[in-house]
């Protein structure tokens, strides 16, 4: 038996890319460079991606094990239960999404009203979310091959304006391996994880191969490819401005391509970060809207979000929702400029999602033991217990550099928990009691398949 | 567990509803699609086609299909029969669909449509 459809590994390594790749991840590459000493930043970032090497490993096997576009949903709800599946899925939605529409938002309009600075920043928000949100609700999708070559043109691009900055300003590491003191590093690292968040978000594509290994190896080589290309533009960005002239702004990249290639140079990088955004909302506003859709079809959102276009079977009100939401973040974030926040809540976030695919692993290897799993993590227990302790460190060191990050999560958290253990209940026994008291299902075959 | 016949019937049930309903019918005009149906703990296979906005039903499996959904009988007898929505089980790993994510949500909109929630 053989899909028609099936994608192949250069499709898999760009939506793991693709999905990876966002302005905003920019911005955390300056902020990890602010965190070690000299040129040293470029340690930081191959480390926190070869620590998302290990959280790919544990994805693998759980992605073999559960294959499933639900994902986390269903690793979590086998591992632990419903209601921690449940709680983890919807904060993690919550936060990463308004973290990055967030600071995504503000890096969009930062760069266009530099080119056309008339017209007012949240303007291009708008514009922005009304243009992806018009797409999602036809179910507009752009075209797989066109999309490889989005996202490795622009990894090119940026790989590109790397070297010839570093060619330029003549650069040679001066502190190689000299990255500073310990807290500075783990802090590095943990904000380093935030460049490779959404990696793991190919996992739904499973439905679509043929070889579940793909996958697997799809999201290897993404790690890899994107390790070394956001290392030597990092260095890049800071050999060429001052690192407190990057912080200083929400859309450095913009400013190194101006120092290192003038008008020009700009004009490319407003080309990528526009392309990058795009891209990025989009594929934001596909998963989570969906996310949404099989979340009221399970009775735990609202049934108002599984309302599907007539016209083009698009789940319109969860788009819709999500464009208001995306406004109200992004209005928000423009306004208090605080995107740095947003940078380490999404970056918690996605550090205590990958502890617990760690623990995950570990429990479903206990409580699955015989089920079959064509990837299966070599060492034992090796590598998903050093997934859990590295992790849950870099969550506890990112979330306690930032007490608002801290508030902000744990009033998260809790709202998430207190909607869960109420509006979740109440809502299944709202179907419940709507719900036809016979079954379809005719009684009389029934009773013939219990005399069997 | 269903017995084969079961599933037989169930899966005419939701072809049946389907023909029956016109708006269904020029909605999904376009989607010509073929969908196997196959249950894991017994030998039970059907072919479900779509084709000009017609569904059609053969028992077998069909070689190319556009989407496969698998799962025990029991769960397949139920979400056919529109007695369950396909989400739960698909979320808790019962039921398991191949296909793209399109066709994935175009299916159960359509069971959404004949069955309710």
């Amino acid at each position: 038996m053989q899909l028609k459809r099936v994608l192949t590994l250069r499709t898999i390594v760009a939506t793991s890319a693709g999905l990876t790749l966002a302005s905003s991840s920019f911005v955390a590459a300056v902020m990890v460079a602010n965190y070690v000493l000299g040129d040293s930043a470029w340690i930081a970032i191959l480390a926190g991606g070869a620590l998302c090497f290990l959280a790919a490993a544990c994805f693998s096997e759980l992605n073999g094990l559960l294959p499933s576009a639900a994902g986390i949903r269903l690793y979590f709800s086998r591992a632990f239960n419903d209601q921690v599946s449940l709680t983890v899925s919807l904060l993690y939605m919550l936060i990463v999404v308004i973290g990055i529409v967030g600071v995504e938002s503000l890096i969009i309009s930062r760069a266009l009203s530099e080119v056309f600075p008339a017209v007012p920043p949240y303007a291009w928000i708008v514009l922005m979310l009304m243009l992806v949100t018009g797409m999602n609700l036809r179910g507009l999708k752009i075209a797989g091959a066109f999309q490889d070559i989005v996202t490795y043109g622009i990894m090119l691009s940026i790989m590109l304006i790397g070297i010839f900055a570093l060619y330029k300003v003549d650069f040679a590491l001066k502190g190689p391996l000299s990255p500073g003191g310990a807290a500075g590093v783990i802090n590095a690292v943990a904000i380093g994880v935030f460049l490779f968040v959404g990696f793991e978000w190919v996992t739904p594509l499973v439905e679509e191969v043929t070889q579940i290994r793909q996958i697997s190896r799809g999201m290897m080589i993404a790690l890899g490819i994107l390790s070394v290309v956001y290392a030597v533009f990092t260095v890049a960005m800071t050999a060429a401005v001052p690192k407190e002239v990057l912080a200083a702004s929400p859309a450095p990249q913009l400013v190194f391509a101006r120092t290192i290639m003038g008008g020009a140079g700009a004009f490319w990088m407003t080309v990528i970060i526009l392309a990058t955004t795009l891209k990025t909302f989009n594929a934001g506003l596909i998963s989570v809207s969906r996310f949404m859709y099989a979340s009221a079809r399970e009775h735990v959102l609202p049934a108002v979000f599984s309302k599907v276009s007539l016209r083009y079977f698009t789940p319109w009100v969860a788009i819709v929702t999500l464009f208001f939401v995306g406004l109200a973040a992004a209005g928000i974030t423009l306004y208090t400029q605080r995107y740095q926040v947003l940078v380490t809540l999404a970056a918690g976030m996605e550090s205590i999602v990958y502890t617990m695919a760690g623990l995950a692993v570990i429990s479903l290897r206990r409580r699955m033991p015989e089920e079959n799993r064509p990837y299966i993590i070599k060492g034992g227990s090796l590598v998903p217990v050093l997934t859990v302790l590295v992790f849950a460190l870099l969550a506890a060191a990112v979330l306690l550099s930032d007490l608002r990050a801290l508030l902000i999560m744990s009033a998260a958290l809790l709202a998430c928990l207190v909607y869960v253990n109420t509006a979740v209940p109440y809502l299944k026994k709202k179907h419940r009691s709507k719900k036809p008291a016979a079954r379809r299902r005719p009684a009389r075959v029934q009773e013939e398949v219990k005399g069997e | 567990m269903a017995t084969h016949g079961e599933i037989t019937e169930s899966l005419k049930a939701f072809a049946d509803s389907f023909n029956k309903n016109e708006r269904l019918k020029i909605m999904n005009k376009d989607w010509d699609r073929v969908v196997l149906i196959k249950a894991n703990d017994i030998e039970s296979q059907h072919t479900m086609t779509l084709k000009n906005g017609v569904v059609s039903l053969k028992e077998g499996a069909a070689d190319n299909p556009d989407l496969t959904v698998i799962s025990d009988s029991e769960t397949l007898a139920d979400i056919f029969y529109g007695d369950i929505s396909p989400t739960e089980p698909y979320n808790n790993g019962t039921l398991k669909i191949m296909g793209t994510e399109d066709d994935i949500i175009r299916l159960d909109f359509i069971s959404l449509m004949i069955w309710g929630e």
